[in-house]
């Protein structure tokens, strides 16, 4: 799953190494709301999920392993 | 009672001796009686609204609070039962019960925003301009925020962030904190509310960095947007009589007194909340360094940007409804067109709203629809650009296309301020075709220091701009100035701020009476 969502996040900003960043994507201010809606929209899709407005906290999106655990929790 | 006022400071003194003098359990009370007081000292007809604003959002939080806990409690006790299908139904039922309070809720506070903030517009669109009573008086202190403000928390309680608060004088506090009454920031009940309750010891850490900010608010409120107002003012209040240089620099000139007087008064509030012990959200990151529009509104008034995001862009973009709109339309407009659909539509609400909040009059709904329709445009366009890059060999790296892009959004920003600074949107336009004539003598000539600045004063904004812009170029590199200056020998740190306090009241604009302008934000 994890190499699914690196693939997702890399469609949607090509210019970020998710995978080697320490930065905290939504602290540190890497990744911005147009960013935010377009990779929920591609993970609704891909994973037949529903991640609503109250999944969309910072800690949920704040690294890669948050977003997969996102998904496995909208999964169960 | 304006923020630089000296009634301001011998106020906002007297509240920090009784905070730290009364034990730690009831110093919140100390600070909602301060809150309270400070507003009946400001605007005692309207404090009304904000107390009915209090006891609706309080209540509908209970029952909200209730719901959620009565939920949790019952999956904890029968989850194991149930399908997955009977905890989303369970859910869905809950969800439904709750939304129906929000809605109710939503429209008492913003019924009530309306009401008194936009219905003396309403009257005069419809033709009884004439009514014999006039209800601008009445618009109440910091309606917008506290009242934005109760939004959040009541939205933030339906999607289960936090408890409902139970003590409705702690909500009181919440909803009341004196130092964001005038202009903000927007705070958020979980980041604010604990900060509030709890009784913070005295640090005199806090009280030298507080002060520092208070002083550093001063000198960007009085020193500089006071004085590039006097510019402004001149011009925009005699438009006819204006037209090129004057219109440029003048509008020019408003972005350097709109983000001293906003982001100065915000100095100020956060560094009387920092001496008792609270840290308020910042509000600004340095907006004119940033190279989009979209990046400027992430860095220009932040909490409302992000309000706008969390309550009016995320919910529209990621509905159902325009989901499927935009599913549909992947046929005709194309895949990328297709996903961008509900994108579009939220980023045009969000701007509507941050037009609107400004006020009701068109030429706000004009400057929102501006920028969104330029981050819009720049969304739809964006392939072009990235070709036109491309084929002109543009290197997206070096430092001169940065530099490029910040001049760039700096044009449209300035620009764009025409709209919400001119009388209404006609002269706003009027202005813009005025702005063609081409009279560079009023420079060479010294026409420019005949308009109430002198040589000497725009050599002294000129200055502390560039102090200024300095302070900012460090913290932009990462630069903790306050951190430094700690770190500085006794005699150079003091001389420091002996020398802000002589600039300040040197060079400081005191209006009649020594009384300082209002600020701009303050009338949102």
């Amino acid at each position: 799953m994890k190499e699914t969502v690196l693939e997702i996040l890399k469609g949607v900003r090509s210019d970020v190494d998710f995978a080697g960043t320490d930065k905290k994507l939504i602290d540190d201010n890497v990744l911005e709301s147009l960013d935010i809606v377009a990779i929920v929209g591609e993970f609704n899709d891909e994973f037949d999920i529903e991640i609503s407005v109250e999944d969309l906290t910072p800690e949920n999106f704040n690294s890669v392993d948050a977003m997969v655990e996102l998904i496995k929790n909208a999964q169960a | 009672m304006a923020l630089t006022s000296f009634y301001f400071l011998l106020f906002a003194l007297a509240v920090t001796v009784v905070y730290f003098v009364l034990p730690k359990k009831i110093r919140w009370v100390a600070l909602l009686a301060a809150s309270y007081a400070f507003y009946l000292i400001s605007s005692p007809k309207t404090l009304v609204f904000m107390v009915f604003t209090t006891i609706v959002t309080f209540l509908g939080g209970l029952y909200i609070g209730k719901k959620n806990k009565k939920h949790k409690a019952y999956l904890a006790k029968h989850g194991q039962e149930l399908s997955r299908d009977q905890k989303k139904a369970l859910k869905a039922s809950v969800q439904k019960k709750k939304r129906r309070m929000v809605f109710l809720v939503l429209l008492l506070n913003f019924g009530v925003l309306a009401m008194v903030k936009y219905f003396r517009y309403y009257i005069e669109a419809l033709g009884f301009a004439d009514l014999s009573f006039d209800l601008g008086v009445l618009i109440p202190l910091g309606i917008s925020f506290y009242t934005f403000q109760s939004v959040a928390y009541i939205i933030d309680l339906y999607r289960n962030k936090f408890d409902a608060d139970r003590n409705i004088f702690k909500f009181a506090l919440f909803l009341s904190f004196f130092p964001l009454l005038i202009q903000g920031p927007i705070s958020r009940y979980d980041q604010l509310a604990g900060q509030l309750y709890e009784g913070h010891s005295f640090s005199y850490r806090n009280l030298t960095f507080g002060a520092q900010l208070i002083l550093w608010g001063f000198f960007k409120k009085l020193v500089i947007a006071d004085r590039a107002g006097i510019f402004v003012s001149a011009v925009f209040d005699n438009y006819t009589e204006y037209e090129g240089l004057y219109i440029i620099i003048a509008l020019l000139l408003y972005s350097v007194q709109i983000y001293g007087d906003f982001s100065g008064g915000i100095d100020i509030s956060r560094g009387v909340a920092q001496i008792l012990g609270i840290e308020l959200t910042n509000n600004f990151e340095r907006p004119y360094f940033s190279d989009s529009i979209s990046e400027f509104w992430r860095r220009w008034h932040i909490t409302l940007g992000n309000w706008c995001r969390d309550y009016i862009f995320y919910p529209i973009s990621l509905s159902k409804g325009f989901g499927k709109v935009g599913k549909a339309l992947r046929k005709v407009l194309g895949d990328r067109l297709g996903k961008l659909f509900p994108v579009i539509v939220a980023q045009l609400a969000t701007f509507l709203v941050i037009g609107i909040w400004h006020g009701a009059e068109f030429k706000y709904v004009a400057y929102g629809l501006y920028n969104g329709g330029i981050i819009i445009l720049g969304m739809i366009f964006a392939p072009l650009l990235d070709w036109l890059v491309k084929i002109l060999r543009i290197n997206t790296k070096a430092f001169s296309w940065r530099l490029f892009q910040i001049g760039r959004t700096f044009f449209l920003i300035v620009i764009g301020r025409i709209f919400p600074k001119a009388a209404s949107f006609g002269v706003a336009i009027t202005m813009l075709k005025s702005m063609a004539a081409f009279n560079p003598g009023i420079i060479t000539e010294g026409g420019i220091f005949t308009h109430g600045l002198s040589i000497y004063d725009f050599a002294i904004l000129g200055l502390c701009c560039v102090i200024w812009f300095c302070v900012s170029l460090m913290q932009e590199n990462g630069w903790r100035i306050r951190e430094a200056l700690e770190r500085q020998n006794m005699l150079f740190r003091w001389g420091i701020f002996l020398m802000a306090f002589a600039a300040i009241l040197v060079f400081g604009i005191y209006g009649p009476g020594y009384d300082a302008a209002a600020f701009i934000y303050r009338g949102f």
